[in-house]
C-alpha cells in the first residue's frame, strides 16, 4: 500500500495523524509547514570536504579530526533530529570536552530558567484539550507557527469537558493583532516589553492588593486587567501557552518567572497550567535528553571533563560572540541565517562541521558537510513533542542517505579511536 | 573476562536459602550462580572473601530514577548537580548530590552493593521516555511500574464491575508501556486535582465518575491476583502528607483482608512513613507507626517500605499531584505539575529534612519506627529516592535498625519533638544482619516476584556483593559505625558474573536489562478494541502511536505469563 | 606584589581562579599554578609572564584580561588590579580584599559575593551581585562600585551589601531583593519586581513595578511577596 501513517517532524505540534502516499511523494492532513517538509525538496548531494565530494567515510573522518584537535568545540543545533542521535551527541561532546548547546537557547531556554526559579506547572495537552474553558496564548500566534494546534489541543479542540467551541474561551495578548487574534474571543494589545509589569498587576489584583496599581499599565487599562484577573479566577481549568513574544522579548526568563508565580496564585483559587509553544519538532528532546545524562538542558561546558551549566557563557551565540571555541559542529539547524553577526563572523572563522538533511546558509561556511536522512521520512528515532510527550517518529521511504544516528555513531567512534 | 568466578571463603549471608552467616563458596559461570562442578575446566576467577560478607546484590523495590519527574527535577534544580562524583574518561562523567544523572545513578548503586532497582512511578503515555531513562543508566537491572489509579479506562471498568475487561486492560496497559507492575497512586485524588480538590477518605467519590478510591484498589488487587502477576499492587495510599491519615492506612491495609497469594503479598503499601501520621493538624501530629505496624503483624498478605527520610535534601516527587501543590503551598518552594491527558498527574517540589525541624524529626522517627516495629519479613528499606532523601543513605538507615546506641546518639541531634510525639526512643529492637539482608535483597526480590534475584542459590543471577564485614564477629548493636562504612562501599560488586566495582571504584561497565510482564496471553485482547478506540478520543495522540515497541529498548527481557 | 601579563592572544577563553594569595608563593610556583584552557589544564606560566616585585599581597594583571574568567573567585583578602578588561565570574563567592579592573567587567561581576569591595572603572555586563542559578541569594556583603554604566539583572536576590553604578543600569533592579543597597546615578530600566527588603536609590529615570505603594518619599513594595523593599529618588 502507498498509503502510510506518519507523525510529523516540523513543529513541536508533532502532529501523530498525517498520512503519507509514498509514490506520489505527498503528505495528508498535515498543515501546510508539514507537508513541505514531507515533500520533494532540495538536498545536500553528498559528504563534502571544503565543497568537494567525498564518501561519508571520508567526511566523517575530517570531521573526527577538527573534534578532537580543537581546544573547545561548539556543538549545535539538535532541535530537528531524534533522541538517539541527541544522546550521541552529548557524549561525543563529553568526549571531545566541548560545549553543548540547543536551539532553545535562542528561543525558549529563558522558559528553562523560570522553571529553575519557579518550576513548571503544567499539563499535557491532551489535558488541555480535554479540560481547559479558558485559554489565554500569550505571546504565541499558533495560527502561524503551529497552524493545527489550535484544531488538535487547544482552541477548537473538543474534549472530556470542553464539547464545543462555545464553551472555551479563547484570549490572546500580544502586542500586534495576530491571525490567532482573529480567532480569539478577547485580544488583549500590551505595549512591547511591558509583559512583566502587567503579569505583577495581575497577581496584585488577584490576591487583593490592586489598590497598588495605577490606571494603566503597560498599555492596558486597570479595568481591562480587573476583568482578565476575574475571568482567570473564574475558569474552572485555564492553560497560559506562551511563545517567543515574551521568551525573546524584554524581561525574557524573568517573564516567564513572573507567569509561572501567577499560575501559583491561581491554583489557589482554581486549576491553572502554564506550557511553553515549543517549535523545533524535538527541541523538547535536546534539552531532556542531556538533562538526564549530564544533569543540565543546554549551554554545558565539559572543558573540565564534567558539566557545566551557564546560559550567560556557554549559549552558542555567547561562545560566538566571545571567540569562545575554536571549531563548531552544526546539526540540523541554521545558526550562520539566524545568529546575530558577531557571532556569524567567528564561525567563518573557525572550522566548522555541518550535519543535515537540507542546504541552507550555515552550508556556505562549513568546511565539512554530511548530509543526512530526513528524520519521520527516511529514518525513525523518538522525538518529544512540545508537552514532553514522547513519540516515535517513522521510517516510510528508503534512502542512501545516513542517518543523524549512524554518523554521529560512526563520529563517535572515529573520535574515541583519535583519542587513543 | 572470565567467564567464571569462584568466591572463596567468605561467610554468606542468604535468608531465602536458610543460609546464616557460614562459611562457603560461590560459584559463577555465564552471569548465574552455579555448582562447583560446573566451573571445572574453566578459566576461573579466584577471589577471596576470607572474613568477609557475602550477600546477593542488593535490589531497590521502590526508587524514582528515570522519567519524566526526575528529569524536570534535574532542570529545576542545577544546584543538585553541581557535585562532581566522576570525571568523564573510562567511565562517563557523573554528577550530582542527591539528584544524580543517570550515569550517576548506576554507578551509585554498583558502588553500593545494589544491583537493581525498580523505577516506582511510570506515567503511561511518557513510557518512552522512562524507557530512555533506564536505557541510560549503566550497571543495573530495572523495571518500571505504570500508575494506573486515576486512569480512566481503571475507572470505567471499576464503575462497570467489570473485572474481565479491567484484566484486559491492565494487560494491554503493560505491554504498551513495557511495564512490569501495576502502581496506583493516591487513587481517585488525582482526578479530583483536575478540578481543585483530591480525595479525603476511602469512600470519597471521584468527580465524574461513579467509583471510590476503596473501589479502585479492591478491583485492583482483584484482577492482579487473578491475572497472577509478578508483582502485587503497589500502592501510594490516599491522604499521603496529612495529619491523622494513619487511619486510612490501616483502612486501607485491612482491604487486603479478602485476597490470598501462595507465593507473595497481595498488596505492597509503599513509602508508609508518609502516610503514618497521627494527630489533626501539623500542632497536634504525632506517629500513627505503632497502630500501623500492629495491623501489618496482624495481616500476613500486606508488605510495605519505609520511605526513611535522610536529614539534608531531597526533592518530592510523585504521581500525588494534589500532595505536591500542599508540599508547594506549605515551603513556597518551586513548584512543577504535569496533568497527564485522561491518566492522572504528577508535581514535584524541591526540599531539605532538617533535624531540627520538629515536622522532619517526626518523619525521620516514623520511618525507622516502621522498620523497627514491622516483621523484617513484611517491611523493605527504602528512601522513596529521592524524595526521602538519597539511596546512597541505605547504610544509614541499615546501620540505625541494627543498633540502639546509634539511634540514641542520633535522637540527641533531632527535635526533641520526637520525644513526645514518637515511641522511637523507648524501642529497644535491633534488627540482626540477616535481617537487614533479607529487607534489602531476599524480601524485595520476593515482593516483586523475582525468584532470579535476592539470592545466593544455584540458578540465581550472580549478583553479589562482598562487604568488608566478618558476620561472624562483628557487634552490629556497637559497632554502627564500621557497619556503616561498609555497606556504603562493597569491596566487590558482581553483576551478571562481571566485576563493577572494587572498593568504590568502577572497574567495568555493564548495561542491565529490562524487565517487563506480558500477560496478554491470559486475556482476550480484542475484548477492549472498541473501549479503546472510542476513548481515545480524548487522547492527544493516535491510538496506533500509543506505547512502546520491545526494539526501541536497549536489552528488554520479556516475563510471559 | 605579583605581575601577571599575558604571553598571547588566546584561542578559547582562560578559566583562572587567580587570587592575592598566589602573591605568598615564589614565581617558580606561581608558575606552576593550575588554570584551565579549553579542555587542557596548563600551568599559568605557559600562558602568562609573571614577575614579582615585594612581598605585599597584590596582584597586577597587567594587559587585556576580558577572556579570563573566575579572577578574585573565593578570595579573602589582598588586593587585585586588573589593567584592562576582565571576564566573566570575576570576584564571584568574593569574602574579603578588593578588586580594581580598570577596563570593562564581564557577566557576573560580584554574584554571591559576601564581603571585600569591586571598583570597576569602565563598565560593568549583565547580572552583578546576582545568584547562580538555582541559588536563593545573590550578594550578601561587601561594595560593589561601578563608575561607567552595567547591564542588565543588577542585585537580583541580593541580601546585603551595595551596589553603586555611577552611570546607567539596564532592566531588573534589584528583583526579589531581600537586602542591600543598590544606587544608580542614572537612568535605569524595570526595578523592584518581588522585592522583598533592602533599599534602591535611582537618580535618573526608572520604570517601577506597579506593585509599589507610594509614601511620602519613597515607594514600598512588592504588595506581590508582601514586601517592604524601598525605592526612592536619590
Amino acid at each position: 500500500m502507498a498509503e502510510e501513517n506518519i507523525i510529523c517532524t516540523f513543529c513541536g505540534s508533532v502532529c501523530d495523524d498525517g498520512q503519507f502516499d509514498t509514490e506520489k511523494f505527498k503528505s495528508k492532513r498535515l498543515c501546510k509547514l508539514g507537508s513541505s517538509k514531507f515533500s520533494k525538496k532540495e538536498r545536500i548531494k553528498a559528504p563534502m570536504i571544503d565543497g568537494k565530494e567525498v564518501s561519508y567515510e571520508e567526511a566523517i573522518e575530517k570531521a573526527a579530526e577538527i573534534l578532537v584537535n580543537a581546544k573547545k568545540p561548539l556543538l549545535y543545533g539538535w532541535a530537528s533530529t531524534v533522541n538517539e542521535a541527541i544522546r550521541l551527541g552529548v557524549l561525543l561532546t563529553e568526549k571531545v570536552r566541548g560545549v553543548y548547546d540547543q536551539c532553545a537557547s535562542v528561543c525558549h531556554a529563558p522558559g528553562t530558567l523560570a522553571v529553575i526559579e519557579e518550576g513548571l506547572p503544567g499539563g499535557s495537552l491532551g489535558a488541555i484539550k480535554n479540560r481547559a474553558d479558558v485559554v489565554v496564548f500569550w505571546g504565541a500566534n499558533p495560527m502561524e507557527a503551529h497552524p493545527r494546534h489550535g484544531m488538535r489541543y487547544s482552541i477548537s479542540a473538543k474534549g472530556l469537558l470542553i464539547k464545543d467551541r462555545k464553551q472555551r474561551k479563547v484570549i490572546v495578548v500580544d502586542v500586534r493583532p495576530t491571525k490567532t487574534a482573529k480567532l480569539a474571543d478577547e485580544f488583549i494589545q500590551i505595549k512591547p516589553g511591558y509583559d512583566y509589569p502587567i503579569i505583577s498587576a495581575l497577581r496584585a489584583i488577584i490576591s487583593g492588593n490592586a489598590d497598588a496599581v495605577p490606571d494603566e499599565v503597560g498599555g492596558v487599562s486597570k479595568e481591562k486587567l480587573i476583568e482578565l484577573a476575574e475571568t482567570m479566577k473564574n475558569a474552572k481549568y485555564g492553560a497560559i501557552l506562551y511563545g517567543l513574544g515574551v521568551t525573546q522579548s524584554r524581561g525574557r526568563d524573568r517573564n516567564i518567572e513572573n507567569a509561572v508565580k501567577l499560575i501559583q496564585l491561581l491554583n489557589r483559587h482554581t486549576r491553572w497550567v502554564i506550557w511553553p509553544m515549543r517549535g523545533h519538532y524535538n527541541v523538547v528532546g535536546a534539552g531532556e535528553v542531556p538533562a538526564w545524562e549530564v544533569g543540565y538542558q543546554y549551554a554545558i561546558d565539559f572543558s573540565r571533563g564534567y558539566p557545566r551549566f551557564s546560559p550567560a557563557e556557554f549559549s552558542a551565540v555567547e561562545v560566538l560572540k566571545r571567540k569562545d571555541c575554536d571549531a563548531a559542529l552544526v546539526i540540523a539547524s541554521d545558526p550562520a541565517a539566524h545568529f546575530p553577526k558577531a557571532a556569524v563572523k567567528h564561525l567563518k572563522n573557525i572550522p566548522v562541521i555541518q550535519i543535515d538533511p537540507f542546504p541552507n546558509m550555515t552550508t556556505l561556511v562549513a568546511n565539512v558537510v554530511i548530509p543526512s536522512a530526513v528524520a519521520g521520512l527516511e529514518a525513525e528515532g523518538t522525538a518529544y513533542r512540545m508537552d514532553g510527550i514522547p513519540l516515535r517518529v517513522k521510517k516510510i521511504v528508503e534512502t542512501s542517505y545516513w542517518s543523524d544516528e549512524q554518523i554521529l555513531e560512526k563520529l563517535f567512534e572515529k573520535v574515541e579511536e583519535l583519542k587513543r | 573476562m572470565h567467564h567464571a568466578l569462584h568466591i572463596k571463603n567468605g561467610i554468606v549471608i542468604d535468608p531465602k536459602n536458610g543460609v546464616k552467616a557460614e562459611k562457603m563458596d560461590i560459584f559463577v559461570k555465564d552471569g548465574k550462580i552455579v555448582e562447583e562442578s560446573e566451573v571445572k575446566g574453566e578459566d576461573v576467577k579466584v577471589i577471596d572473601a576470607s572474613n568477609k560478607l557475602v550477600v546477593a546484590g542488593g535490589v531497590d523495590m521502590h526508587a524514582h530514577i528515570a522519567g519524566s519527574k526526575i528529569n524536570t527535577g534535574r532542570t529545576m534544580r542545577p544546584e543538585e548537580m553541581r557535585v562532581v562524583r566522576n570525571i568523564a574518561n573510562k567511565f562517563r562523567a557523573a554528577v550530582g548530590r542527591v539528584l544524580l544523572t543517570s550515569p550517576a545513578i548506576g554507578y551509585e548503586y554498583a558502588k553500593m552493593g545494589y544491583t537493581s532497582s525498580f523505577e516506582a512511578a511510570q506515567p503511561p503515555i511518557g513510557a518512552m521516555h522512562t524507557h530512555e531513562e533506564l536505557d541510560a543508566i549503566p550497571m543495573i537491572d530495572k523495571a518500571a511500574l505504570p500508575v494506573f489509579g486515576n486512569w480512566h479506562f481503571v475507572f470505567k471498568y471499576v464503575e462497570a464491575k467489570d473485572i474481565e475487561k479491567l484484566k484486559t486492560f491492565i494487560a494491554w496497559a503493560l505491554e504498551r508501556t513495557k511495564g512490569f507492575g501495576v502502581k496506583v497512586v493516591n487513587p481517585g485524588g488525582v482526578e479530583a486535582w483536575m478540578y481543585g480538590g483530591n480525595v479525603t477518605s476511602l469512600d470519597d467519590q471521584v468527580p465524574g465518575f461513579n467509583v471510590t478510591p476503596r473501589e479502585i484498589i479492591t478491583s485492583l488487587i482483584k484482577a492482579v491476583e487473578e491475572l497472577k502477576l509478578n508483582h502485587s499492587v503497589h500502592l501510594h495510599c490516599n491522604r499521603l502528607g496529612v495529619p491523622g491519615n494513619y487511619e486510612t492506612t490501616i483502612e486501607t491495609i485491612k482491604l487486603a483482608g479478602g485476597f490470598s497469594n501462595d507465593a507473595r503479598q497481595v498488596l505492597h503499601v509503599t513509602h508508609v512513613q508518609f502516610n503514618a501520621y497521627a494527630g489533626d493538624s501539623w500542632r497536634t501530629v504525632s506517629s500513627g507507626a505503632e497502630e500501623i505496624a500492629k495491623t501489618m503483624n496482624s495481616m500476613d498478605n500486606v508488605t510495605i517500605d519505609m520511605g526513611q527520610p535522610i536529614f539534608g535534601h531531597a526533592t518530592a516527587m510523585t504521581g500525588d499531584a494534589p500532595f505536591q501543590f500542599t508540599l508547594h503551598k506549605l515551603t513556597g518552594a518551586r513548584w512543577s505539575n504535569k496533568d497527564s491527558e485522561v491518566e492522572g498527574g504528577a508535581g514535584i517540589v524541591p526540599l531539605v529534612y532538617l533535624p531540627k525541624n520538629p515536622v522532619h524529626a517526626l518523619q525521620w522517627a516514623i520511618g525507622l519506627e516502621l522498620g523497627l516495629l514491622i516483621d523484617s519479613d513484611k517491611v523493605v528499606l527504602t528512601t522513596d529516592y529521592p524524595n526521602g532523601g538519597p539511596f546512597t543513605e541505605y547504610p544509614y538507615v541499615m546501620a540505625m535498625l541494627m543498633s540502639k546506641k546509634m539511634r540514641e546518639g542520633e535522637l540527641e541531634k533531632v527535635s526533641p519533638f520526637v520525644q513526645k510525639a514518637t515511641n522511637l526512643p523507648a524501642i529497644d529492637t535491633e534488627k540482626t544482619l540477616e535481617e537487614i539482608i533479607h529487607m534489602t535483597r531476599s524480601l524485595p526480590a520476593r515482593i516483586l516476584g523475582l525468584p532470579q534475584k535476592g539470592h545466593l542459590g544455584v540458578g540465581a543471577d550472580a549478583d553479589i556483593a562482598i562487604y568488608d564485614l566478618n558476620p561472624l564477629e562483628i557487634d552490629t548493636s556497637n559497632d554502627f559505625e564500621k557497619v556503616y562504612k561498609a555497606f556504603k562501599t562493597a569491596e566487590y560488586t558482581i553483576k551478571s558474573g562481571r566485576i563493577l566495582a572494587k572498593n568504590g571504584e568502577l572497574v567495568d561497565e555493564c548495561w542491565g536489562k529490562t524487565y517487563w510482564v506480558d500477560a496478554t496471553g491470559r486475556v482476550d485482547m480484542e475484548a477492549i478494541k472498541p473501549d479503546l478506540e472510542d476513548y481515545f478520543k480524548y487522547y492527544s495522540v493516535e491510538l496506533q502511536n500509543y506505547g512502546v515497541e520491545e526494539e526501541w529498548l536497549k536489552k528488554p527481557e520479556r516475563i510471559v505469563i | 606584589m605579583i605581575i601577571i601579563k599575558p604571553k598571547t592572544e588566546f584561542v578559547v577563553t582562560v578559566e583562572a581562579e587567580l587570587t592575592p594569595d598566589l602573591a605568598e608563593k615564589d614565581v617558580g610556583e606561581i608558575k606552576k599554578f593550575k588554570v584551565y584552557y579549553g579542555k587542557d589544564v596548563v600551568e599559568l606560566g605557559e600562558l602568562f609572564e609573571i614577575t614579582k616585585e615585594g612581598d605585599d599581597k597584590k596582584l597586577v594583571l597587567d594587559g587585556d584580561f576580558s577572556r579570563v574568567k573566575w579572577v578574585g573567585c573565593r578570595m579573602s583578602d589582598g588586593e587585585i588590579v586588573v589593567k584592562g578588561s576582565v571576564g566573566a565570574n570575576c570576584g564571584a563567592y568574593m569574602a574579603g580584599g578588593k578588586i580594581v579592573i580598570e577596563g570593562d567587567a564581564d557577566d557576573w561581576l560580584g554574584a554571591e559575593m559576601k564581603d571585600g569591595e569591586i571598583v570597576v572603572k569602565g563598565d560593568a555586563a549583565n547580572l552583578v551581585g546576582c545568584a547562580y542559578y538555582g541559588d536563593a541569594t545573590g550578594m550578601s556583603g561587601g561594595k560593589i562600585t561601578i563608575e561607567g554604566n552595567a547591564g542588565n539583572y543588577i542585585g537580583e536576590k541580593m541580601a546585603g551589601g551595595e551596589i553603586e553604578i555611577k552611570g546607567n543600569a539596564g532592566d531588573f533592579i534589584g528583583t526579589e531583593m531581600k537586602g542591600g543597597t543598590i544606587v544608580i546615578h542614572g537612568n535605569c530600566g524595570f526595578v523592584g519586581g518581588d522585592m522583598k527588603a533592602g533599599e534602591i536609590k535611582i537618580g535618573g529615570e526608572f520604570e517601577l513595578m506597579p506593585t509599589f505603594v507610594k509614601q511620602e518619599d519613597a515607594w514600598v513594595g512588592d504588595v506581590n511577596v508582601k514586601g517592604e523593599g524601598v525605592v526612592r529618588r536619590l
